[in-house]
C-alpha cells in the first residue's frame, strides 16, 4: 500500500535550542493506525506540530500523500486534520457555527448534511446551539475532533485524544476511530495508555528524548509478549547443550548453570513437559524452574531506558 | 486563491462584531457627539472659520478620521490577538491558506467594522453641523484606504503584541498622538512655521488633509501626494505582514 506520510530526517531545534526532534524517521501507510507511545516532553506534539505547519522543521523533509508540506503546503493541508493536545476553542462561539468555520477555512463549500452528520456521530448534535464555554470538558475535546473531521480529512492527527477522558468516553473515542479507519481515514495518535495503543492501533511507535526507538506492528509486538521464557536451573554446570535436546532450540547461559527455553503461551502445546522429561533423561539435574514473560509495557520501559542512557 | 477560506474568517469575525452591536457602536458616537458639543459648539462659536469653512464642519473629516483610525487598529490587533492569545491560531496555521487570504479575512473584517462606524459618525455629524461632500468619490477612496491600511497596522500589532498592556500600547502611545497632532481639530497652516514643518513627519496629516480636501476642495499639502503617502503605508504593512509569515515571528515555534 502506498505512504500517505513519509518523514525523512526530520529535526527540530527550539529557539532557545533545545533539540526537540533528532533525525526522525516515519512512513505512515494509507489506512493504517498508528499509536506513537512516549513518555511527558519525548517529542509527539513538536513532531505533529510540525507535520501540520505549526511549528516550522529545522531540517529534513514531509511528504503528505506524496505532496511536500512547504512547497506544496495547499494540497498537503487540505489532507490532514488535526486534534491537538491542548483545548483551543473560541468561547463565545456556538458548536455548529465553529465546526463550519473549520471547513470553510480548509477550502470546502458549505454541507449541512455532513456537518450534520460529523456532529451525529460524536454525539453533539443536541447541543449544536450551545456556546463552546458552556460545554463539559469531554465534549469540548470531541468539538475539536468535530472540527477536525468538518473537511473531510484522509490523515487524522489526534493528539492524546483520551488525556483526561473518562472511560466511558475513551470507549467512544476508539469505536470512532475505529469507524474512521473503516472510511478509510488513516489515523495517526498520541497516547500514555499502552492498553489503548494495543486496543487500537495497527501498528505502534515509541519515542523518547526526540528519537523513534521502535515502530513496529503491533501483532509482532504482540508476538514478542505471547512469548515465555523458562529457565532451566542446572545444579551442576554443563559446556555444552546435550545432541538429545538440539529441537529445543536452548540457549545456554555464560556461567553454564541455565538453559532458557522460549514458547508461545498461545499454543496447545508448548513442549514444557517433554521439555523437562528430556532434561532429565540426558542426565542434567534441576535445581530450579522460572518462567518470565515481557510485556508491551516492560518492552516500552526496557526502550525508554536504554534511550536514556544513550543519551547521557 | 483560497476564496471559501477568505469568507469563513471574514464572516466568522463580522459574527464577532454583530454579537456586541451595540457596544461597538454606541461609544464612537457618543464621543464623537461630546466632540461636537465642545469643540463645535461650545468652544467653536468662539472661533472664526477655517479656511472658509465653519469651525463644526470643519472638524468633522478629523473627527470621523480619528475614530476610523482608532477602530481599525483595535478591532485589527484584537481580531488576531485573541485567538493567538487563546491558541486557536493553531489551526490558521496548519490550514491550506496562505498569508494573503489570512490577511484578507482578518484585515478585511477590521476594515469593514472601521467603515461601518465611519459612516455612523458621518451621519451622526449631519445632525449636528450643515456640511457638503465635494468629492464624494475622492471621500469614500479615502476612507476605504484608511480603513485598510489601519486595519494592516492593527493586525501587526496583534501579532507583536505579547499581553493585553502591549495591545493598547501602540494606539495610545504612538496613534492616538500623531493623529491629535494630524490637523483632525486645525489646519496645520495655523501653526508656526518651525511645528508646519515638523508636522509634515507626521503620516496622519497626509491623510486628514486629503479627506478633509474630499470634503472641502482646500487641502494642507496636495491630493496627489495624500494618496501617495496612504498607498506607501499600504504597502509597506503588507510588506512587514508578508515577512511575519514568511519568518513565522511570533506565530510559528
Ligand atoms: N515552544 C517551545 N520552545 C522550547 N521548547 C519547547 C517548545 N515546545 C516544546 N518544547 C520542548 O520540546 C520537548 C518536546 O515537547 P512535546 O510537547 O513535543 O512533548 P510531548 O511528547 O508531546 O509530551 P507530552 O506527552 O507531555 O505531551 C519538551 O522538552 C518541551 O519542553
Ligand atoms: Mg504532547
Amino acid at each position: 500500500m502506498s505512504a500517505i506520510l513519509e518523514i525523512e530526517s526530520l529535526r527540530k531545534v527550539y529557539a532557545d535550542g533545545f533539540e526537540a526532534l533528532k533525525d526522525v524517521n516515519l512512513e505512515i501507510k494509507t489506512g493504517e493506525i498508528v499509536a506513537l507511545l512516549g513518555p511527558n516532553g519525548a517529542g509527539k506534539t513538536t513532531l505533529i506540530s510540525t507535520v501540520c505547519g505549526i511549528t516550522q522543521a529545522s531540517a529534513g523533509h514531509v511528504r503528505v500523500g506524496g505532496y511536500d508540506i512547504l512547497r506544496d503546503f495547499r494540497q498537503a493541508r487540505s489532507m490532514i486534520g488535526l486534534v491537538p493536545q491542548e483545548i483551543n476553542l473560541e468561547p463565545f462561539e456556538k458548536v455548529i457555527s465553529t465546526v463550519q468555520f473549520s471547513r470553510g477555512l480548509f477550502g470546502k463549500p458549505r454541507d449541512d448534511a455532513k456537518t450534520e452528520q460529523i456532529l451525529r456521530q460524536l454525539s453533539l448534535w443536541d447541543k449544536r446551539d450551545s456556546q463552546v464555554r458552556e460545554l463539559s470538558g469531554g465534549m469540548k475535546r470531541r468539538v475539536l475532533i468535530a472540527k477536525a473531521l468538518s473537511h473531510e480529512p484522509k490523515l487524522l492527527f489526534l493528539d492524546e485524544p483520551t488525556a483526561g477522558v473518562d472511560v466511558e468516553l475513551r470507549k467512544d473515542m476508539w469505536e470512532i476511530v475505529a469507524g474512521l479507519k473503516a472510511a478509510g481515514v488513516t489515523i495517526v495518535l498520541t497516547t500514555h495508555y499502552i492498553e489503548e495503543a494495543e486496543a487500537i492501533a495497527d501498528r505502534v511507535g515509541v519515542i523518547a528524548k526526540g528519537e523513534m526507538l521502535l515502530i513496529e506492528e503491533k501483532a509482532r509486538l504482540m508476538d514478542r509478549m505471547g512469548q515465555k521464557q523458562l529457565e532451566v536451573q542446572l545444579s551442576a554446570p554443563i559446556t555444552e547443550i546435550p545432541a538429545a535436546l538440539e529441537t529445543y532450540a536452548l540457549s545456554l547461559s555464560e556461567d553454564g548453570c541455565a538453559l532458557t527455553y522460549s514458547y508461545d503461551t498461545r499454543r496447545e502445546r508448548t513442549g514444557i513437559t517433554k521439555l523437562l522429561s528430556d532434561v532429565s533423561a540426558a542426565g542434567l539435574v534441576l535445581r530450579d524452574v522460572v518462567t518470565r514473560q515481557s510485556s508491551l509495557e516492560d518492552i516500552f520501559v526496557g526502550l525508554v531506558h536504554a534511550g536514556e542512557e544513550d543519551a547521557t | 486563491m483560497n476564496l471559501t477560506a477568505v469568507r469563513a474568517i471574514f464572516k466568522f469575525e463580522m459574527a464577532r462584531f454583530f454579537r456586541t452591536i451595540a457596544q461597538s457602536l454606541i461609544s464612537p458616537v457618543l464621543s464623537t457627539s461630546l466632540y461636537f458639543v465642545v469643540f463645535g459648539a461650545a468652544i467653536g462659536s468662539r472661533i472664526e472659520e477655517v479656511e472658509g469653512i465653519s469651525y463644526g464642519a470643519f472638524i468633522v473629516p478629523g473627527l470621523i478620521m480619528l475614530s476610523v483610525i482608532t477602530q481599525a487598529i483595535s478591532n485589527a490587533s484584537f481580531g488576531i490577538y485573541f485567538p493567538k492569545f487563546i491558541g486557536t491560531t493553531y489551526e490558521l496555521l496548519s490550514a491550506p491558506v496562505s498569508f494573503l487570504e489570512i490577511v484578507a479575512g482578518y484585515v478585511g473584517a477590521a476594515a469593514t467594522k472601521a467603515m461601518f462606524i465611519g459612516v455612523i459618525i458621518l451621519a451622526t455629524s449631519f445632525v449636528f453641523v450643515d456640511i457638503q461632500i465635494a468629492h464624494p468619490v475622492a471621500m469614500v477612496l479615502f476612507l476605504i484606504l484608511t480603513c485598510l491600511s489601519f486595519s494592516l497596522l492593527g493586525f501587526i500589532i496583534g501579532i507583536w503584541a505579547s499581553n493585553f498592556e502591549q495591545l493598547q500600547l501602540v494606539p495610545l502611545l504612538v496613534v492616538t498622538p500623531l493623529v491629535f497632532l494630524g490637523g483632525s481639530f486645525y489646519s496645520i497652516t495655523m501653526l508656526p512655521p518651525i511645528w508646519q514643518t515638523i508636522s509634515l513627519f507626521n503620516p496622519v496629516v497626509y491623510l486628514i488633509s486629503g479627506f478633509r480636501w474630499s470634503f472641502f476642495g482646500s487641502a494642507d499639502v496636495p491630493i496627489g501626494l495624500s494618496l501617495l503617502a496612504i498607498a506607501a503605508f499600504t504597502v509597506f504593512c503588507l510588506a512587514v505582514i508578508w515577512w511575519i509569515f514568511k519568518t513565522g515571528w511570533r506565530l510559528r515555534q
